[in-house]
């Protein structure tokens, strides 16, 4: 099946290229590594691109199975791997290549934490718009490799709006570049796209440039209470036809009430609406939202409110161990139908769903975990995976991103998707020829 | 296969009707926006995506080099065949297949053009947001093949912003999907990586946009200075004081005068530089933003600050920005057009080096760009009739591209590098770097049928022509 080389010989180049200290072997500290039951045979943390090159190289010599890790906040998404030879850190990549706050922009090493770049930013001002779960501990080249998507996708677009700029190293050991520091540039091919929930199969990444955006001054979110889902994504088309222009615009449903602070489980379909402007513009966002707001929120309750939305899927994590959890992201117009089939599927597999996200522009996390205290076998949860995919709509993915593990072996974490195959296979052979990078886990 | 075989092969796919091979015909698509030029062997008018790939299939074979073209109004070579190649002109695939006003997109061929398209759904408050000056005139296909801005852009982005899905033709003549109507699709962004790819990659043939929905108000201003220096200020200030523009334009005097006599949009005559913004939005946020733009410019020393009282005025002054390229052609035989881009705290220096690069030269250069993000575009005027004049004025143009790579910037923010920079693209990328990016085209375009001698300098083109991967692993393996 391999071709690995012993774990000794291996570790000890891998010790020549990053010296010996930044090298693990130790099979008890390899276990708090796990990668979807598999744990790593060594762990080693490069300090710059030129050591990830040289860790590549060696590792297409003898065909090892690499897993490049950020913060570990979403490692457990994929399909798991068969094997683990090296998990290679991006935690000492953290310089700060430029920050110009009077030019909106900023580049960080991949290993910079998605909260010291919102706080080195903060300070004079600027934002930096990605909100993905447990900033502390994400990465910003995690952030990009798993393309997460947090609340503030509403108001200031994805990951591929405003990253501007990325290095990295391809699965061949390659080092490569996309973009630049500039706002606007279109030299060359656009690399950033490619690297972007590319789930770490094309490159490893080194650094990266974002466009930062000015720091909303005052904002407030107000909170709309409805019976049913129908009416929770009409007031939602509502909304999108009106001139309004929110920050975030997150659905929650009933059950996913017991995630936010203040509020709880079994309550309304709910639709918090954030906005950002002087007292005039928030009065205006009041007055056309009319009677359904039930409540405001600002402050650190906001605050607290957004952080939670955010981190949902590791709220989820922490509260129903054993549940599914799974993204999808729709055509607007299908997420009715979607949430209809989410509840049928999840009724006849013997679960409870909750489900938050970002509304409008079609991208919903929804959660299942058993409704009883008995758990359910894999069997349930793979069926209500199958059950899913079976009605997705057209152009719509669905991706499973937690499932306990041994129905996770049983699944395909991806499924179908609009894009070619054969295409993004060949973008995987002509980076990454031999599979060196995060084998097995992605589509292709 | 000779040339007179090719043609009458493609007269078989797409009827006698819709080939051209006649010098005199063939003459008209022997350009594009900018200065170089080069004669295709035919021009071809598919209209169907069956019929474009039964020409790339035919020209894979024949090994004839193939571009696709739109309205050729692209600046940097990118529409423009290999001596002798095919040309794919898309005028006849120009439908708009589908508005999906409740997914808020549309599907549409890639001929249809920018502005038609905006005009098409402007009745159900809609429009596409990609906006180039020449939005009357280009396609959407050219404009994700370049991945082409605009004034707008500022605060919507550029093409591939707003593009979520397309079908392509690969030089095999295989048909693919990428993306659809979902903000996100699973598996990699091959819809983000093939806008702006310059046709090197894939010939689209249709492609799903976004739309967006009108804004509630808008205001347009004209802030007038004594000094350049001052204007180039007040676009770093305008960002520091929290507020994103829809656009930021800039003109400079010898701009100003030039257009206004051509087509009397009001502009001062004796200003040293103008700043035309506008801000769109929610009626409140656009009346705050325009009131604290207005004070930011008095701060930073504006002569004036007009606002247009109607739409009239508003189109006027707009006239004048989207007619620039009109306009100096009533002062100037040619002129080629920049694109480079620096960071926005270096405008004011990066002017003042244009302003000596033109002394140097002993060259007219007028500077009208988009001033938000740092994306000039130096207007360099010469007369074609005398090479020495182009050398220089391609001189000047290198001198000034370096220039914005040394304080950041980039060769090209919104037309390509084509043809005319790519001899540049060394001193934004290593050796490495650019290796990477080929093995990704070789991946889809190895045998170079499709828009050869595009993007990529020209030492490299020779190696790559040698044959499909050249990966370093596989290479090593004998593979």
């Amino acid at each position: 099946m391999t071709t690995s080389p012993a774990i000794g010989r291996f570790t000890a180049e891998l010790r020549a290229i990053c010296g010996p200290e930044h090298v693990v072997d130790d099979p008890v500290e390899l276990q708090r590594h796990q990668v979807l039951g598999a744990a790593p045979r060594t762990s080693v943390t490069p300090g710059s691109a030129d050591e990830i090159v040289a860790i590549l190289r060696f590792a297409n010599e003898h065909r090892l199975n690499i897993v490049p890790a950020g913060g570990f906040t979403q490692q457990q998404t994929g399909n798991p791997p068969a094997q683990i030879d090296v998990l290679l850190s991006t935690a000492r990549l953290t310089e700060v290549e430029h920050y110009d706050p009077g030019d909106l922009t900023v580049g960080v090493g991949a290993g910079y934490t998605v909260a010291h770049l919102s706080a080195m930013v903060g300070k004079d001002g600027l934002f930096f718009a990605a909100d993905p779960p447990l900033p502390q501990q994400a990465t910003i080249g995690g952030l990009l490799a798993t393309g997460m998507i947090g609340p503030h996708r509403q108001g200031y677009g994805g990951l591929r709006d405003y990253c501007i700029g990325v290095r990295f190293v391809t699965g061949d050991g390659r080092k490569g570049k996309g973009g630049g520091r500039v706002v606007k540039n279109v030299a060359g091919y656009d690399m950033m796209k490619l690297l972007i929930g590319s789930q770490g199969t094309l490159g490893v990444i080194t650094s990266a440039s974002f466009k930062l955006f000015p720091a909303p001054r005052q904002t407030r979110t107000y909170v709309s209470e409805f019976a049913s889902s129908v009416e929770a994504v009409e007031f939602r088309d509502h909304l999108l036809r009106s001139p309004l222009d929110p920050l975030c615009l997150e659905l929650v449903s009933p059950q996913a009430g017991e995630f936010l602070p203040g509020f709880g489980p079994d309550g309304p379909w709910l639709l918090l609406l954030r906005a950002a402007g002087s007292d005039a513009v928030l009065s205006r966002y009041r007055a056309e939202l009319g009677a359904a707001v039930s409540r405001e929120v600002d402050g650190q309750s906001e605050q607290d409110v957004g952080r939670a939305m955010a981190d949902f899927s590791h709220l989820v994590d922490e509260r129903h161990p054993r549940s599914l959890l799974v993204s999808l992201s729709l055509p607007l117009r299908d997420v009715q139908g979607t949430l209809n089939h989410l509840a049928t599927v999840a009724e006849s597999n013997g679960f409870t769903f909750a489900c938050i996200g970002r509304v409008g522009v079609g991208q919903l996390l929804a959660a299942l975990w058993p409704r009883t205290d008995a758990d359910l076998p894999p069997v349930n949860f793979v069926n209500t995976v199958s059950g899913l995919r079976s009605k997705l709509p057209q152009d719509a993915s669905l991706a499973v991103l937690r499932c306990p593990l041994e129905a996770h072996k049983q699944i395909s974490a991806w499924g179908p998707t609009p894009t070619d195959e054969k295409s993004m296979r060949a973008v995987k052979m002509a980076l990454d020829p031999r599979d060196i990078l995060n084998r097995g886990r992605f589509l292709v | 296969m000779a040339l007179a075989e090719v043609v009458e092969h493609l007269r078989k796919i797409v009827g006698r009707d819709a080939v051209l091979d006649r010098p005199e015909d063939l003459m008209l698509y022997e350009y594009d926006g900018g200065i170089r030029k080069s004669t295709p062997g035919a021009v071809v008018f598919p209209r169907t995506t069956e019929q474009v790939s039964q020409i790339m299939r035919l020209a894979s074979s024949a090994k004839i080099p193939v571009v696709g073209r739109g309205a050729g109004t692209g600046l940097s070579g990118g529409a423009i065949s290999q001596a002798g190649g095919i040309v794919i002109a898309f005028s006849r695939m120009n439908r708009i297949l589908q508005v999906d006003a409740e997914n808020q997109c549309a599907v549409v061929q890639p001929g249809v053009v920018n502005l038609q398209l905006s005009e098409h759904v402007s009745h159900l408050g809609l429009f596409y947001a990609p906006d180039p000056s020449s939005q009357k005139a280009c396609t959407i296909g050219g404009n994700v093949a370049e991945n082409s801005g605009g004034p707008h852009t500022l605060i919507y982005g550029v093409t591939v912003n707003h593009v979520t899905g397309m079908e392509v033709v690969l030089p095999s003549g295989e048909v693919v999907h990428f993306g659809g109507k979902a903000a996100e699709s699973g598996g990699y962004d091959m819809t983000g990586f093939f806008v702006g790819s310059e046709g090197t990659l894939g010939i689209t043939t249709a492609i799903t946009v976004k739309l967006l929905r009108k804004p509630e108000k808008v205001a347009t201003l004209l802030g007038i200075f004594e000094t350049i220096d001052d204007a180039a200020q007040t676009v770093s200030a305008i960002t520091a004081e929290g507020i994103t523009p829809a656009a930021l334009e800039m003109l400079d005097g010898w701009t100003l005068r030039t257009i206004e006599a051509y087509c009397h949009a009001g502009y001062p005559l004796d200003a040293a530089a103008v700043l035309l913004i506008e801000l769109e939005g929610l009626r409140e946020v656009v009346e705050e933003q325009a009131e604290a733009v207005q004070a930011v410019c008095l701060q930073q020393k504006a002569r004036e600050v007009r606002r247009a009282k109607s739409e009239e005025e508003r189109a006027l002054l707009w006239k004048g920005r989207k007619t620039a390229f009109g306009a100096l052609g009533r002062v100037s035989p040619s002129y080629y057009t920049q694109d480079g881009v620096v960071p926005r705290s270096k405008i004011p220096a990066t002017l003042r080096h244009i302003g000596e690069v033109a002394k140097k030269y002993d060259l007219i250069i007028g500077n009208i760009f988009h001033a938000g993000d740092g994306n000039l575009h130096p207007l360099i005027l010469f007369d074609m009739r005398f090479p020495d004049q182009l050398e220089r004025v391609l001189a000047a143009s290198k001198d000034i591209l370096e220039y914005c790579i040394a304080v950041g910037g980039s060769i090209t923010g919104e037309h390509g590098v084509g043809s005319e920079k790519r001899d540049l693209m060394p001193a934004l990328f290593t050796e490495q770097d650019l290796d990477v990016m080929v093995s990704l085209r070789n991946a889809f375009n190895g045998n170079s049928v499709l828009n050869p001698e595009k993007m990529f300098p020209t030492p490299r083109m020779c190696r790559e022509i040698t044959g499909p991967a050249r990966n370093p692993v596989l290479a090593q393996e004998g593979m």
